[in-house]
């Protein structure tokens, strides 16, 4: 008697359950995917990032207006087939109503994601990657309207560079410059606009040249560029193999003595002057974040309200990977810090602004990014920047400023990379 | 005095091998050890010189005794040093693509001293052709030649017992005679043989004392003379029995084998 | 002509580091008939070793490198303890599929201590670059290409004359017969590893000292493939002529079938060049005579 007792009870409780699952509060549910291990290295760093933003946001950030964002992260091992995969599992798993947001990271996971995203499930979908083919002129908001990235396509980034060449260069005739990039979809990206802009501008491109990562020297690549007489080179380089970068910047800088080396974003920050040291003193290149590492014995930039946020961040939540730096286990690069927060941000923003137009669903959410104007937690000196082109669009270009200082007996690389422009809004470049 | 009691031997941990052994050798005897093939001889001689680990072998049961003192698991090398004893493999355990000065040099591996030189012109006394071919590679030297080295490699560890495996094996009966004066030349310099031997006639002959063995047993021992006389002896190994032939399998069984060479 | 003197030059260069990499597997392959996919890793381990002593702790070169060496021995010794020892005996191939397992291992193991992102690396020799009208050859190639020729004589001088190396050979030769004969094998082979694993080393830090160190230093290991298999697996010249073989023609596709838009040759035109070898000569160029009598 009693057992029926107890069964006819659970029974009915369930029924219970069952049907009040669903009558419950609508939730909000984002899901963000990352490369935080795979083949070009593990990069824990954007994973905590993001948890401690995403702490962040849920409890002394308000959440949206007081309701708490159920966020869930993937890591996606650098492979758009894991990329895929997690996504359509969450797609199945979460209704449309509930799952508002979706993150990347990887030009590879876009390109086969473009219908399901864009078409069929309409979800707003932030990303990493740079990419000119999906994000610059021949793509962009008409063509993928749900796509978003979070930084100026590699095809501005080389614009500006040119520009930027343009505008110094002193000498007769046209200015010759030599490109290196990998052989990947990814370096050859934004070529084709860099191509076309110099041109445009009267801008010689002397040598095109395709260096791997599987380089052991990069003598061939440098004689090439001396031949062709190359003032200026851009390195295209990679955001995971700084040991190929570090050869070629040796390299380089005694085979051409007298060319200016410059690179996109990857190649502008804390590692090149670690691995490169002097041989990256005098570069210029363009990056689509502050400068925000620690290099050791040199100020951090923390004039920037983000950065400094940032490092506030990692100190307080993750003392103990802060304190390791570079030695395994710790916060190597702030960069990778930094982005995983960003993206958190990025993402309470976008929904507050849905919530406060009364729209928190897939569409409400894009009405709000397409019409933010924002200033990032004043990550871009205090300039806003609108969301329009689906590419946060600022820039800035830095020199690297590296020396060899005695330290306990031992010459170790000091210095940064300094802005030596203001905050770039490529949207607004009169090209 | 090297005993070996009740010895079991076992490859790979299913193939039974020898069954239950029992040798002794007396110090400065020849003892001959005959038997047909796959009877279990090159696995004895590998059980007591310590290499039957190598070849994934295991003692499951019985010692090896050297004086008394158990040599069973001991490492080969240990075995060489610790109590003289070299083994000298079949099939010509020369190395190849050494010249054959370079054979003497590494077979001294093991006690390198001033005294090696003398010692390898010693060995070119004793064959002479080697001194005269020594900067050959010796896998280009002959059946003969190569055999005669690897006894004088044996020589150069200073062995105080020495087991061969079958020394003659495809040699020419002329050399064999030639081989075997020398085995009993170095015996009376005083160091034990084990003699593992299909010639049996000829090895009888030199020999003090000699066991027959079959499928892993011991079947017939004594000294050299008598199983010269004896009628299975006579019959399987010296081909010159006067009773008909059991079977044709045991006739087969006994046939002399056709090596490689 | 200038070009191709230029080419050829630094493909010579690169192409002796490519040797030692290739004799460290020969002699692994001659002793116990394995090839050593970990090679790799090894490099990468060896490399840090020294980096360790040379970059954390300070020492001179002359005192760190011989440390970092030694250390790189310990630990090829110990990975043919623990690894290739208990196979003794048992089939080549699966020493080989061992080695392939200790690879990912050991760089699971790189990445948790060392963390994957590139470590600087100026070993700050002497600058000998050489610079004659347009040619240039660089001082750290230059360096790279004179210490693994060095090394490589030191390892013939040991192999062919000194006791050790008579063993070496001995052994590589038949395991048993050395037995037999009072070679400990079991030593012997240890000591190949060690040997080996520094050797790799020696061409790791030359190759690092190029750009910087990191996990992902381990790709240049498998330099060592065409390198051995143009030049015979069991020869010790062999390797050093496959090996600049493998530098010079890496360097003649850069520098003239690439710019004709043939992106990325440079790394497949020596398992092109090594297709026709083996067509040509199934055991390499310099594969060992046989030596047969039947
Ligand atoms: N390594 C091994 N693994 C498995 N079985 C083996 C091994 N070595 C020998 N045997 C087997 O053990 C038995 C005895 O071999 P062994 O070599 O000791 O004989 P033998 O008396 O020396 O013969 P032969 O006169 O042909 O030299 C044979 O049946 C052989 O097949
Ligand atoms: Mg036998």
């Amino acid at each position: 008697m009693k057992q029926r007792a107890f069964f006819v009870l659970a029974f009915t409780l369930s029924l219970i359950l069952l049907f009040i699952g669903p009558l419950s509060a609508k939730e909000i549910k984002t899901l963000s995917q990352f490369p935080m291990s795979g083949p070009v290295g593990s990069l824990p760093e954007f994973g905590w990032g993001f948890i401690d933003g995403m702490n962040w946001v849920n409890n002394e950030g308000g959440g949206v207006n007081g309701k708490k964002i159920k966020w869930f992260l993937e890591d996606m091992r650098y492979s758009p087939k894991v990329e895929i995969a997690n996504f359509n599992k969450y797609c199945a798993e979460h209704s449309p109503d509930e799952f508002l947001i979706a993150t990347g990271y990887i030009t590879g996971g876009l390109k086969p994601l473009i219908d399901k995203v864009n078409k069929e499930q309409k979800i707003p979908w932030l990303d990493g990657s740079y990419s000119a083919e999906i994000f610059g002129p021949d793509g962009g908001p008409i063509k993928y309207p749900y796509y978003y990235s979070l930084g100026a396509t590699y095809g501005d980034q080389l614009k500006i560079l040119l520009k930027w060449i343009k505008e110094n260069y002193k000498g007769k005739g046209d200015p010759k410059v030599g490109l290196v990039y990998s052989p990947t979809a990814w370096g050859r990206d934004g070529l084709a606009e860099a191509r076309a802009y110099a041109k445009k501008k009267g801008i010689n491109i002397v040598a095109e040249i395709e260096y791997p990562y599987s380089a052991t020297s990069a003598t061939d690549e440098c004689m090439q560029l001396r031949k062709a007489k190359a003032q200026y080179v851009i390195y295209h380089g990679y955001s995971g193999a700084s040991g190929c970068t570090a050869i070629f910047f040796k390299t380089a800088k005694k085979i051409l003595k007298r060319a200016q080396l410059m690179g996109t974003h990857y190649t502008t920050g804390r590692m090149p002057i670690l691995v490169a040291q002097d041989a990256y003193d005098g570069y210029v290149g363009v990056a689509t974040r502050p400068f925000c590492d620690a290099v050791p014995r040199a100020k951090t930039p923390m004039d920037n309200k983000m950065v400094k946020m940032a490092h506030d961040f990692a100190k307080k939540y993750r003392p103990e990977e802060y304190k390791k730096g570079l030695r395994g286990g710790g916060i190597k690069d702030m960069f990778l810090y930094m982005d995983g927060m960003t993206y958190a941000f990025l993402l309470q923003k976008a929904l507050i602004e849905a919530d406060n137009a009364g729209d928190l669903s897939r569409e409400g959410v894009k009405k709000a990014l397409d019409n933010l104007v924002w200033d990032f937690n004043g990550m871009f000196g205090g300039k806003t920047f609108s969301y329009k082109s689906h590419t946060i669009p600022m820039l800035q270009i830095f020199k690297a400023q590296v020396k060899l200082v005695d330290y306990k007996g031992k010459k170790v690389p000091m210095g940064a990379v300094v802005p030596i422009t203001d905050w770039i809004n490529v949207d607004e470049v009169k090209w | 005095m090297l005993s070996i009691e009740n010895l079991r031997v076992v490859y790979h941990d299913v193939i039974s091998v020898l069954n239950g052994i029992s040798v002794t050798v007396n110090d400065g005897e020849i003892l001959i050890i005959i038997g047909a093939n796959g009877a279990g001889k090159t696995t004895l001689l590998r059980s007591v010189a310590g290499m039957i680990d190598f070849y994934d072998g295991d003692i499951i049961d019985g010692d090896i005794k050297m004086n008394d003192e158990s040599i069973k698991g001991l490492d080969a090398t240990d075995i060489m040093k610790q109590f003289g004893l070299t083994y000298v493999i079949e099939d010509r355990p020369v190395f190849w693509y050494l010249t054959i000065e370079e054979n003497l040099g590494a077979a001294s591996f093991s006690r390198w001293d001033k005294k090696v030189k003398t010692d390898m012109e010693d060995v070119y006394g004793l064959f002479p052709v080697l001194g005269k071919l020594k900067h050959r590679k010796a896998g280009y030297a002959s059946g003969g030649e190569q055999q005669m080295l690897a006894i004088g490699m044996a020589l150069m560890t200073k062995p105080r017992m020495l087991l061969l495996d079958e020394p003659s094996l495809g040699l020419a009966p002329i050399i064999t005679e030639e081989l075997f004066s020398i085995i009993s030349q170095l015996n009376q310099t005083g160091i034990t043989i084990i003699l593992v031997e299909q010639n049996a006639h000829a090895a009888l002959d030199i020999g003090t004392r000699g066991y027959v063995m079959e499928t892993g047993r011991i079947v017939l021992d004594g000294n050299a003379r008598e199983l010269l006389e004896n009628e299975d002896v006579r019959e399987f190994y010296l081909g010159s029995g006067k009773k008909e032939r059991k079977s044709y399998r045991d006739a087969k069984r006994y046939k002399r084998r056709k090596r490689w060479l | 002509m200038v070009d191709f003197i230029q080419a050829l030059g630094s493909g010579i260069l690169v192409g002796l580091v490519y040797a030692l990499l290739g004799l460290s597997i020969v002699i692994i392959y001659r002793a116990s008939e394995a090839f050593n996919f970990a090679i790799g890793e090894f490099l990468v381990i060896g490399s840090f070793l020294f980096y360790i002593f040379f970059f954390d702790l300070g020492l001179p070169l002359l005192i760190a490198l011989p440390l970092g060496l030694v250390a790189a021995g310990l630990v090829g010794a110990l990975v043919e303890r623990l690894t290739i020892k208990p196979l003794l005996g048992r089939s080549p191939l699966s020493m080989t599929i061992i080695t392939l397992g200790l690879g990912f291992f050991l760089r699971a193991c790189v990445q948790l201590i060392f963390g994957s992102h590139s470590y600087s690396f100026f070993l700050e020799l002497p600058d000998i670059t050489q610079e004659y009208g347009d040619l240039l050859f660089l001082s750290d190639p230059i360096w790279a290409g004179m210490l693994s020729l060095c090394t490589f004589g030191l390892i013939i001088f040991l192999l062919f004359r000194t006791r050790w190396g008579l063993a070496i050979r001995a052994t590589s030769e038949n395991q048993a017969k050395a037995m037999a004969f009072g070679i400990d094998a079991r030593f012997i082979l240890l000591i190949v590893w060690a040997i080996s694993a520094a050797c790799i080393a020696i061409a790791g830090i030359m190759i690092s000292n190029f750009g910087a160190l990191s996990s992902m230093s381990a790709i240049v290991g498998l330099r060592a493939i065409p390198v051995v298999l143009i030049g015979g697996m069991d020869s010790i010249g062999g390797a050093l002529i496959g090996g600049i073989i493998v530098g010079v023609c890496e360097s003649l596709a850069g520098a003239y079938i690439e710019p004709l838009g043939l992106i990325g040759f440079k790394d497949v035109a020596p398992y092109l060049l090594l297709l026709i070898v083996l067509l040509i000569r199934p055991y390499g160029l310099f594969g060992e005579v046989r030596i047969e009598r039947v």
